[in-house]
């Protein structure tokens, strides 16, 4: 049985991201608190070989609440097996006035309820711009 | 030529360095930062002494938050 209920992996993997994010930065709420609705209290992340807990993982929403990175997510693949979902998807994102693209391999394990109970991910950032934004600079007729 | 380590806590990822070794390399004086993201430090080379509350305040601008005097 599957922990998505038939649910498509990618949309259930952008809307946590994104929802993870929009709750971290609508208000100033706990973050201890927002960081438990997603993620379950033995939370292991490794990202590119560092490992984060839940203290990492809420001493890390403070740079994130003072910088408010924008940005969106493309999920370019998803697949679901059990309580398991890979995927690889690119973050657009403007942080701190740079714009980075960021490719990310994930491989996550969540819970019944939807929280993220482990996950390892390489990432690679793009020089690249966002596509979308390359796309309006050429259609402006403005090269580099 | 002096060092310091400063722990620094809320870095978890490779441009979480960037950023705050960007600022700390503003602060007048300072020749080199290098950052261990695993253990959250940061270690700053100087030509002379230097003022915690610069570090602070430059560790600060890049939404971090330090942990611990220098050692």
């Amino acid at each position: 049985m599957s922990t998505f209920n038939g649910a498509d992996p990618k949309q259930f993997i952008t809307d946590f991201f994104t929802s993870f994010t929009d709750e971290l930065l609508r208000s100033d709420e706990d973050a201890a608190l927002v960081v438990d609705r997603y993620h379950t209290p033995d939370i292991v992340q490794v990202a590119d070989g560092r490992r984060m807990d839940r203290d990492k993982l809420i001493a890390h929403t403070r740079p994130v609440r003072k910088n408010r990175p924008t940005g969106r997510m493309e999920v370019h693949e998803a697949v679901a097996h059990g309580d398991q979902i890979a995927a690889r998807y690119t973050m657009y994102v403007q942080n701190r006035k740079k714009d980075l693209a960021i490719e990310v391999y994930f491989f996550g394990k969540f819970t019944s309820d939807g929280r993220l109970n482990q996950a390892h991910m390489l990432t690679r950032t793009d020089s690249k711009a966002d596509p979308a934004k390359q796309q309006l600079v050429e259609g402006q007729g403005v090269s580099a | 030529m002096t060092e310091g380590t400063y722990s620094v806590s809320g870095m978890a990822c490779g441009h979480c360095a960037d950023s705050v070794t960007e600022e700390i390399e503003r602060v007048t004086g300072v020749t080199a930062v290098s950052v261990d993201v695993e253990a959250g430090t940061v270690t700053v080379t100087s030509e002379a002494e230097l003022d915690i509350a610069d570090i602070h305040a430059a560790v600060e601008e890049a939404g971090y938050e330090l942990a611990g005097e220098p050692r």
